[in-house]
């Protein structure tokens, strides 16, 4: 009905215009998926950033519509969380009770509760009905009532469609077909052979080799003959090709890309890394539909599309009241017209997603009460410190700071503040001697300055030559092994060294890991090193290196006040990144600090470190009021999350005070280390099996080549409170929290919080939705059992023999067992300290995150200076 | 002082020893064990492959124990064997934890590599066949043990109908074997008189059988199939796949050689795993998924041993399976560390002059001729010399030549000189070992050696032309061929593991 229309559209237009409709198209519909990094630098993503305009029970309807996945967790998750006892009862019938007085149904004397409460808390979630016949006839019945079952619109793709008439699997032929050319095209491994013409683009290299490609049949290959030669002239083709209509359009290429959203989404990340490849995702789609075209086209045209089969849906609404609402099912003819409407309307309408959203907001609502009973039972008078402070810390927000900070701070007279780990510094690091550079922000900014470690000519020189050799071996076995005849006889030579250190690595895990590490950077002795602080021009195209005086002290003044240090400085302030340390694991950069990128903070902690030590930046700060006395030194060290150790990478010249502040740290520390790593080792799962002291249990996780849980990285993670560290100080909170230090009363325009929520927040959220992701939707969010994956074409894993590109956690960061969750899905809860009007204008300001509030993509509460608890969401 | 000892007290030990880790791991599977007794499972499963070794150093007499014969090439399959399965069980200790077929997976993989063990190590072609039957069930088994997912169910059905076809073929060959012979030991049925009382023909139609029954284990064109889809199973199930299960083809064809003598049936042998080297080269050299290019090299490498095989070179066959068990195994481990050591990031790259290039030729062409006139006489050497010289210039020229300082290019002839030590003490050592109870008689055409070696700089030629002309309509061609051989099947590829969603609604508990 509509093909006409686009007949008529693109005949009325030029092409250039209809070129750019298309593309205009692609970049609207990728909106339902996420760009996707290669996993070395594995960077938090919300699978939804882009559809927070709609509430999370929309994007919820519509995936679960397009590609049957759920994003609310599944009823026997929330089930056992409420047999767990995290579930308050009350708060589900207060989440129940809202939503019934929302439907306002007309049912007699709570036949509409009991139904619902049945539906909520019943074991069984699914019925079979007989006898079946007496059944249809009841529907019919209703039927001939004229209920009205409310239609919803469904585009799906043709293979779909198709699949589900016939056995010919289309679909599944289709995605491993794009699977195939997507990792060869995408392939940054440099296999030995790669795919031919593939510096011409996705669409164009395709377009050359698929003639050839043994693995369609010829038909289908002679259908791909004459394809244009321009890919979105071959995307706008192929669509009408299948007439789909120009209203259409959109649904149809989200349905796409939704089929494969990991390489969908790495082509969208590589179209916004590379001008060249600009246009990359419309290639993707133009190869995908093409060739669905290809392989469809014996079926064309598709017979109408049959409305939903309204009896059967009407049949399962009876048997959920018989079952529910204890309502027999003959009962129903004799009821009147406008209580089986009502009826009918509340078992359609308390459907699945409505159920777990209600268990899941009172699941949250729990949690809430429990930090806010934990908050509050605080005497808000501060204890007077006895000691004058000695030294202080700033760590990354991340929850794993929580339990090291609150040990530290037991130990001494320490105190200690929460920023994000890349320290407000829009920086790309590049380490000595490394060709790459890592953009060591969070994944939302780009990277402004470039920051280089380096150090004299002669020292890097015989460094470069160590570490030359060292790749010497590994070269060399590479390229023995992609030759033919010597990769003959590769096992041969290298196969006792190889067993002999699978024998040292399998039965001295720990000992061999040490041994290695030890070894090589005895070999490598890393010369000391600077940072290249000072503005250098470079070209325009690439980034500058280094900061101006006026960028310096900028950034510099952010940082401090972002971490709310402006007064009292400590003759010793410690500014500590973290950074994790696993074996044979895909996934290390993911347990990395979130906020620069899935890299170790350690580098901006030292950049941050050395520019507070500079006399020219301290007179500058002295001038806008922040005074650091003379004697207080700044001081860089990296938090080792897998071993709770603190490692210092940067120690400049101390003052005495500064140096009694250092050794009385490095007193305690052995002792902090030992506390922290007691109370987290317990909770991995390895520790059943392993009954070894903690030290040098989380030793051997580190070091072990077949664990796969080095550390629990941010599991669990569920609350970010921004606030004075006097909150929180001495609670458990079970790592659980990130905490931002943030003084309301230093901040009189809202900018901190502004920069706090903007930022930080954003991070954190992101992160908490990609392990609320993982865990709910583990197969299309997550990324599957860590046993089964294959590393494929040095961007990312897939499953099994071939799968999409997957692009969250392994099931093993999030889950205890194949049976037994770690990971609780619940959405980020922000908790403010500061005045209600203050928050207020926070949302004024902030649009975005009044949004992200309103539409459930994150919880918001906040105390006042009185303590009163108040909930935003 | 071990020779002092009775000579079949060793036997009777490793016996025993293997029934307790058999018994360990029953107990193992047993629910309300607690999961730490993995570690005194592991420590039990250690103690037969330690005794194997110090049969095969200390005595290595033949003897025959009941149905089971222990010689050094026995003791050595054995102790290989079950090397690999200790190491890839005590990997699974750690790696699996919280798999809901935890204790299953130690279970199969003690039961599967033991049966593996003994079938080697059986006079009595009956408990070979039994074993072997076994072994390929436990590994079809393994392959599919996560039983909901489809994917994982579909790749066992192709397996286990494969192995079963080749399992049959096998009884086939060797009930023949007995009938024509007489006899169900196989030391009986391999004297020369026994052998006499085939016709040419039966010993024809038997070898064939024989070789068929041995390709499909080894993955060999065309029977590639299983392999390729297997990748779907756990690392560590790879891992022992591809280290313990597919050479079985060479100890079969050793343990049979002499069958085999003056045959012709070795010529068709030679053609397949010819083929089966190129193509498998050829898949690792354009896959770029890492499981997969380690499954085409397995490929190449079997093809590779039985051309060993088919030249009459069995103690290299052996040599050859046991080092490449060991090499594939530490790779499949190593799985996790892929990107690690993909990121060279050091700009280290230096031009090639033609300098290098000749030298490196020399030093190469030198050390082949000096290899292969130690034993000129055997076919196989002429093979093995013209690979290990091409083996030695590649390494001399990115070893010492790329060097950019002189202690770089030292460290790099020592590597080079200690790499070649190493391989010839452990070939020496394999050797001595194995002298005398490995056929080594056999000898097929000098020409047999020439053609390979020809195919060898042949192959190697063209690939140097193809990927110089990038863009030719040859090199697509080949190129999509050859991913297309490496592809898995369509019914073993699925988007995305949704049966993880289920395993939460199977009575599963979030904590």
């Amino acid at each position: 009905m509509n093909t006409t229309f686009v007949k008529a559209l693109s005949l009325e237009k030029s092409p250039s215009n209809v070129d750019l409709d298309i593309n205009d198209f692609v970049k609207s519909a990728s909106k339902v998926i996420m760009p996707v990094g290669p996993i070395t630098k594995f960077a938090a993503h919300n699978p939804w950033a882009d559809m927070e305009q709609q509430s999370f029970e929309e994007v919820a309807r519509r995936l679960k519509i397009i590609s049957d996945i759920d994003i609310y967790p599944s009823h026997s998750v929330l089930e056992s969380a409420f047999k767990r006892g995290e579930i308050n009862q009350e708060f589900i019938e207060i989440r129940l009770q809202q939503w019934l007085d929302m439907k306002s149904l007309d049912l007699p004397g709570g036949a509409a509760i009991q139904y619902c409460r049945a539906a909520l808390f019943q074991d069984k979630q699914t019925f079979e009905y007989s006898p079946k016949t007496e059944l249809r006839r009841i529907a019919k019945e209703l039927l001939r009532l004229k209920y009205e079952i409310p239609k919803k619109h469904t585009v799906q793709t043709y293979s779909k469609r198709i699949d589900k008439e016939s056995s010919d699997k289309i679909t599944q032929i289709l995605n491993g077909q794009m699977i195939k050319w997507c990792k060869l095209f995408l392939d940054e491994s440099q296999a030995a052979w790669s795919m031919p013409n593939r510096e011409k683009g996705f669409y164009s290299s395709w377009r050359s080799l698929v003639h050839y490609d043994p693995a369609v049949s010829s038909s289908i290959r002679k259908r791909l003959n004459d394809l244009p030669r321009e890919a979105d002239q071959a995307l706008m083709e192929a669509l009408l090709g299948l007439e789909i209509s120009f209203l259409e359009i959109q649904d149809y290429l989200e349905a796409h890309l939704l089929a494969l959203p990991g390489w969908a989404g790495m082509m969208l990340w590589r179209s916004q890394q590379y001008d060249k490849d600009m246009n990359l995702l419309t290639e993707y789609l133009a190869v995908r539909i093409c060739m669905e075209y290809a392989l469809v086209k014996p079926y064309l045209p598709l017979p109408q599309k049959k409305t939903e089969d309204n009896i059967e849906l009407l049949e399962s609404l009876i048997v959920s009241w018989a079952n529910w609402g204890n309502l027999p099912i003959k009962t129903w003819l004799q009821l009147s017209q406008k209580e089986i409407k009502a009826r009918l309307t509340l078992a359609y309408d308390f459907d699945q997603i409505v159920r777990n959203r209600i268990l899941l907001e009172a699941w949250e609502h729990t949690y809430e009460a429990q930090l806010m009973n934990i908050i509050s039972s605080k005497s808000r008078n501060a204890e007077e410190n006895v000691k004058p402070t000695l030294a202080q810390f700033a760590f990354c927000i991340d929850v794993r700071s929580e339990p090291f900070r609150r040990k530290l701070e037991e130990a001494g007279p320490f105190e200690t503040f929460g920023t994000a780990g890349f320290f407000g510094l829009p920086i790309e690091t590049c380490q000595l001697g490394s060709r790459h550079s890592h953009p060591s922000l969070p994944i939302l900014f780009k990277p402004q300055f470039r920051v280089n470690e380096f150090s004299s000519e002669p020292n890097f020189k015989s460094y470069q030559q160590r570490q030359q050799t060292v790749s010497l071996l590994s070269n060399t076995f590479k390229k023995m092994k992609y030759n033919m005849s010597s990769s003959l006889i590769l096992p041969e030579i290298t196969g006792a060294w190889l067993s002999l250190q699978t024998i040292a690595r399998s039965f001295f895990p720990r000992g061999t890991g040490i041994l290695f590490r030890k070894t090589k950077e005895a070999w490598l002795r890393k010369p000391s090193t600077q940072l290249s602080l000072n503005r250098i021009q470079t070209s325009e195209t690439e980034l500058p290196i280094g900061f101006t005086e006026e960028e310096k002290v900028h950034y510099t003044r952010q940082a401090l006040n972002m971490m709310g240090l402006i007064e009292d400085f400590a003759p010793l302030v410690v500014i500590c990144g973290h950074g994790s340390h696993s074996t044979n694991n895909l996934y290390a950069s993911a347990l990395d600090c979130g906020a620069c990128g899935g890299a170790s903070s350690g580098f901006n902690a030292r950049v941050l470190a050395t520019l507070c030590n500079l006399p020219e930046v301290r007179k500058a700060l002295n001038e806008d009021g922040i005074c650091i006395p003379k004697e207080t030194v700044f001081a860089a060290a990296e938090h080792i999350t897998t071993m709770d150790e603190l490692q210092w990478i940067y120690v400049p010249e101390l003052s005495n005070k500064a140096k009694e502040a250092f050794d009385c740290i490095q007193a305690v520390l052995p002792e902090v280390s030992n506390q922290a790593t007691t109370e987290r080792i317990v909770k991995l799962p390895s520790s059943i099996i392993s009954s070894k002291n903690p030290k040098a249990e989380a030793q051997r996780l580190g070091e072990d080549w077949s664990e796969v849980r080095p550390e629990w990285g941010l599991a669990r993670n569920a609350a970010f409170i921004i606030g004075n560290r006097e909150l929180t100080r001495n609670y458990n909170l079970d790592g659980r929290t990130f905490l931002h230090s943030y003084n309301w009363h230093k901040d009189e325009d809202g900018t901190i919080l502004g920069n706090i929520i903007s930022g930080p927040t954003t991070v954190a959220q992101w992160i908490n939705l990609q392990y609320y992701a993982s865990t709910v939707v583990p197969h299309y969010y997550g990324s599957g059992n860590k046993t089964t994956q294959t590393a494929t074409a040095g961007i990312g894993v897939m499953q099994g023999n071939a799968s999409d590109l997957l692009s969250g956690l392994p099931w093993q960061s999030v889950m205890q067992s194949d049976q037994e969750g770690y990971h609780d899905p619940l959405r980020l809860l922000v908790v403010i300290e500061a005045p209600k009007e203050h928050v207020e204008r926070l949302f004024d300001q902030n649009q975005t995150f009044l949004q992200k509030v309103r539409n459930g993509w994150i919880r918001l509460a906040s105390i006042d200076p009185e303590g009163n608890w108040k909930s935003w969401h | 002082m071990l020779n002092s000892l009775d000579s079949g007290l060793l036997p009777v030990v490793f016996l025993i020893l293997l029934a307790i880790s058999a018994m360990s791991c029953l107990i193992l599977l047993y629910s309300k064990t607690p999961l730490s007794f993995t570690h005194i499972h592991v420590g039990l499963s250690a103690l037969p492959p330690f005794v194997a070794l110090l049969a095969l150093f200390f005595n290595n007499e033949p003897i025959v124990v009941g149905p089971l014969h222990f010689n050094a090439l026995t003791w050595l399959v054995a102790f290989f064997v079950l090397t690999v399965s200790l190491i890839v069980q005590r990997f699974c200790i750690h790696y699996l934890l919280g798999d809901s077929s935890y204790r299953k997976y130690f279970a199969l993989l003690t039961f599967t590599t033991i049966a593996d063990s003994v079938a080697w190590l059986s006079n009595d072609l009956r408990l070979l066949l039994l074993c072997w039957g076994a072994t390929l069930l436990g590994l079809t088994l393994l392959i599919g043990l996560k039983k909901q997912w489809e994917v994982a169910r579909n790749a066992a059905k192709t397996c286990g109908l494969l192995f079963a076809f080749s399992w049959g073929i096998l009884t086939i060959a060797i009930v023949w074997l007995t009938q024509a012979t007489n006899h169900w030991q196989l030391s009986n049925v391999l004297t020369s008189e026994s052998l006499l009382q085939l016709d040419s023909w039966e010993r024809t139609c038997i070898s064939l059988l024989i070789i068929v029954a041995v390709v499909i284990p080894a993955a060999q064109f065309p029977f590639q199939r299983w392999l390729l889809d297997s990748v779907v199973a756990p690392t560590p199930i790879s891992a022992i796949m591809h280290a313990g299960i597919v050479n079985a083809g060479g100890i079969v064809l050793t343990l049979f050689a002499p069958i085999f003598q003056g045959n012709l049936v070795q010529i068709i042998l030679l053609v397949f795993s010819s083929i089966s080297v190129l193509i498998g080269t050829g898949i690792m050299l354009v896959q770029v998924d890492y499981k997969r290019q380690l499954v085409g090299s397995t490929i190449a490498q079997m093809g590779f041993m039985l051309i060993q095989c088919a030249l009459g070179a069995f103690l290299a066959a052996i040599i050859h399976a046991v080092l490449h068990g060991l090499f594939k195994s530490t790779l499949f481990l190593q799985a996790g560390s892929v990107f690690q050591n993909n990121v060279s990031s050091f700009n280290t790259k230096k031009p090639l002059s033609l300098l290098t290039i000749i030298t490196g030729s020399l030093v190469g062409i030198l050390v082949g001729i000096g290899y292969w006139l130690t034993s000129p006489e055997e076919v196989y050497q002429l093979v093995s010399a013209f690979i290990l010289g091409w083996s030695v210039s590649l390494a001399w020229i990115q070893l010492v030549a790329f060097g950019l300082s002189r202690t770089g290019r030292v460290a790099g002839f020592f590597i080079l000189v200690g790499g070649g030590s190493v391989y010839f003490f452990i070939h020496h050592l394999l050797h001595s070992v194995l002298d005398g109870t490995v056929q080594k008689s056999i000898q097929s055409p000098f020409i047999a050696a020439i053609l390979i070696v020809l195919m060898l700089l042949f192959a190697s030629v063209v690939a140097i032309l193809l990927t110089r002309k990038h863009l030719s309509r040859f090199y697509a061609i080949i190129y999509l061929w050859l991913v297309r051989l490496g592809e898995p099947h369509n019914d073993v590829i699925e988007s995305h593991p949704s049966y993880l969603t289920q395993m939460f609604s199977q009575g599963g508990k979030l904590r």
